[in-house]
């Protein structure tokens, strides 16, 4: 049981970290459905790193840096030009899925690498990932960036004639929100998972990006989204610890997923949209032209 | 943007004439092709052998070619799956999940009927084919019709459902056709039961007879966009949802319908595969191969910009490059994976070039600002 909710824990801080990149990225404007593309080549070249080098430090730089690199390019194509940000979105997830598919194929197997020492039984990331949502939350509630992300997200018109620079601050959280799901993707090759194969994440970003919506883009309610949606990924893939012999195993694996759709559909409701509609950043995926 | 006397600005284009969508659409092309050269350094023959190695192959082999129609026809429908919601402004990314659940709902009615179990069909084998290709149709746009209901009636966001609905029914091929699966084969090697020879689906010189629904398929879709009010209407709808409001039409309707159509092309994409293609007629244990494979729908549709007949030779072309550069990584012993990266290649170039076609760079000369001269009042000497 101590082993599912350690497990658990290390689970929800893949989705927490993703997602928490997400959320500023549309916390400011942007959105990146692509965060899965963002993951898979984060991991992957993390992966490739860390087992040519030996080190886990140049893994997660390099998780860190594509994961940066592809943010930059998604707001190239939705800040600078302006572009529609679903298509370019789209066009990073399936670029990554095809490259990574071939690039990461003759590291298909194994790590090989003594596994991450764990800090009072947990794996660190867990511990950073929490830091990070306290960090995310006093960077957007409690600074004046903060404040600027906000309004960039709201109105970008208003907060250009405040005297912020729209682009730059969309362009910092594609960025940082690029380099997390960077972290995100190299955290389940080098900590979680520590195995490399094809497609190996199977819509864990997707499910990030649902978390985003679920939490009201609020970076507390996605830690609660995180843990749970965690904890029903690892019991989808042991579901004998809780419920043996009910069901193939096969249809607990779709059971997370399941439950997103109808999460997704219950905060869709007109009783909940009153609420979350006034969460939701205003600008969310709209281009803005400076006039 | 000024440079010097210059200033160089992107502006959107107001029209976009239909030569120039295709003008778009071949540098986009070419420009994948060039740039997938990379993926034959470590071959230890030349780029231009290889390329001709993957084209000779796709084209000109008898097998190759054979097979290159077979993946066409399944490209095609996958196109037209993606294509249809894409006019309406939706996206259908759920393309694996609808070629899986059609699949199932294929071999759904051999398993229903026992026929496993009889010497002779029970009743004629055409009507038998015909009930599986309805039923894979039907399945395929119940699952897009799910999505569909949900963007429509409660606003949720299509890409994520469509994706969930993909892993889904992945789990669900996988729980029907390994360890004891209802549709697990006789001798349990984690595929399906092998549909009798009598349900083969019939052959037009060789080809499935759903090339033909495809290509028919086509040229009406087409109609339809062009020619019709209710193909008016859902491009309305798809270039200003608000604007197609107040003009009388009925966002859930025209939502719903464009996945019900578009998720029967799928499910029927399902049906071709694993239903109609010589040498399968069973769902394989690598079953997740051909989801994949439905993604090039996507890239298909995006890249002939909406136009099903449009789509028709670009689906047949990257069907061929797919199977081309399969063949080629056996033969130049490359890493695995060509036509995936492949697929990541056009992806990458179609975005740049979708923002070429819908700005263009404007270079005009900066208008010098006439500064007056003001007189100072001394006389000049």
């Amino acid at each position: 049981m101590w082993e599912l909710l350690v497990r658990s824990l290390e689970a929800s801080t893949i989705f927490l970290l993703a997602a928490l990149g997400e959320l500023l990225n549309q916390r400011s404007g942007i959105l990146n459905v692509g965060l899965e593309g963002l993951m898979l080549f984060g991991g992957t070249l993390a992966f490739i790193a860390a087992q040519t080098t030996g080190s886990y430090g140049l893994g997660f730089l390099a998780g860190l840096a594509i994961g940066g690199l592809l943010g930059l390019a998604h707001g190239f194509f939705s800040i600078t030009m302006r572009g529609d940000q679903v298509v370019s979105g789209m066009g990073l997830w399936i670029l990554s899925f095809g490259l990574t598919t071939y690039i990461g194929n003759p590291y298909t197997g194994p790590l090989g690498m003594p596994r991450i020492p764990s800090i009072f039984g947990l794996s660190p990331f867990v511990y950073l990932a929490f830091a990070l949502v306290v960090a995310v939350w006093l960077l957007l509630y409690h600074t004046g960036l903060g404040l600027a992300i906000r309004s960039v997200g709201e109105n970008p018109a208003a907060a250009e004639a405040s005297g912020i620079n729209v682009a730059i601050t969309r362009y910092l959280c594609v960025v940082l929100g690029g380099m997390l799901a960077g972290l995100s993707g190299a955290t389940y090759t080098l900590s979680y998972n520590p195995v490399w194969n094809y497609n190996f994440l199977m819509g864990w970003g997707f499910v990030s990006l649902a978390l985003v919506f679920f939490s009201m883009w609020n970076p507390w309610i996605l830690l609660v989204g995180a843990l749970l949606f965690g904890m029903t990924w690892q019991l989808s893939l042991s579901p004998e610890l809780l419920l043996p012999g009910i069901l193939s195993r096969y249809v607990w694996r779709a059971v997370p997923f399941a439950t997103t759709i109808v999460i997704l559909a219950l905060i869709s409701t007109p009783w909940f949209r009153t609420r979350w509609g006034l969460a939701k950043p205003e600008a969310l995926g709209q281009p803005y032209a400076k006039e | 943007m000024r440079i010097g006397r210059y200033e160089l600005t992107l502006e959107a284009r107001p029209t976009r004439p239909a030569l120039h969508t295709a003008l778009t659409a071949f540098p986009a092309i070419l420009l994948a092709l060039a740039l997938s050269s990379f993926l034959f350094l470590p071959a230890e023959t030349g780029f231009l052998s290889a390329y001709r190695a993957v084209f000779s192959y796709a084209f000109a082999n008898p097998y190759g070619l054979q097979a290159t129609i077979h993946r066409a026809i399944f490209l095609w429908l996958c196109t037209f799956a993606f294509l249809v919601p894409m006019r309406a402004g939706l996206w259908n990314i759920g393309l694996p999940g609808q070629v899986y659940v059609g699949a199932l709902a294929a071999f759904a009615v051999p398993y229903a009927l026992r026929m496993s179990e009889l010497s002779h069909p029970p009743f004629h084998p055409g009507l038998i084919i015909l009930l599986m290709v309805v039923g894979a149709s039907l399945a395929g746009a119940a699952l897009a019709g799910f999505a569909g209901i949900l963007r429509a009636k409660l606003h949720v966001n299509e890409i994520l459902v469509t994706m969930m609905l993909n892993s889904i029914l992945f789990w669900l091929v996988a729980y029907m056709i390994k360890e004891g699966g209802p549709f697990m084969s006789a001798t349990g090697e984690g595929e399906s039961f092998n549909l009798p020879p009598s349900l083969y689906a019939p052959l037009i010189r060789g080809v499935p007879f759903t090339a033909l629904l495809a290509l028919v398929a086509a040229g009406l879709l087409d109609f339809l966009f062009v020619k019709t009010t209710l193909g008016y209407r859902i491009r309305v709808f798809g270039l200003n949802p608000a604007a197609a409001r107040y003009a009388g039409i009925n966002p859930v309707a025209i939502s719903l319908l464009v996945f019900l159509l578009g998720g029967a092309f799928a499910g029927l994409a399902g049906y071709h595969y694993f239903a109609a293609v010589p040498g399968v007629y069973k769902i394989p244990g690598n079953y997740g191969f051909y989801g994949d494979l439905a993604f090039y729908g996507i890239i298909c549709g995006l890249i002939a910009r909406g136009t099903a007949l449009g789509a028709v030779p670009i689906a047949l072309l990257f069907a061929g490059l797919s199977l081309g550069a399969r063949f080629a990584q056996g033969q130049f012993h490359l890493p695995f994976g060509v036509d995936y990266a492949l697929l990541g290649l056009l992806m990458m170039t179609f975005v740049a070039s979708h923002f070429l076609y819908q700005f263009r760079i404007v270079w005009r000369p900066v208008a010098t600002e006439e500064v007056p001269r003001v007189s100072a009042g001394i006389p000049e000497r």
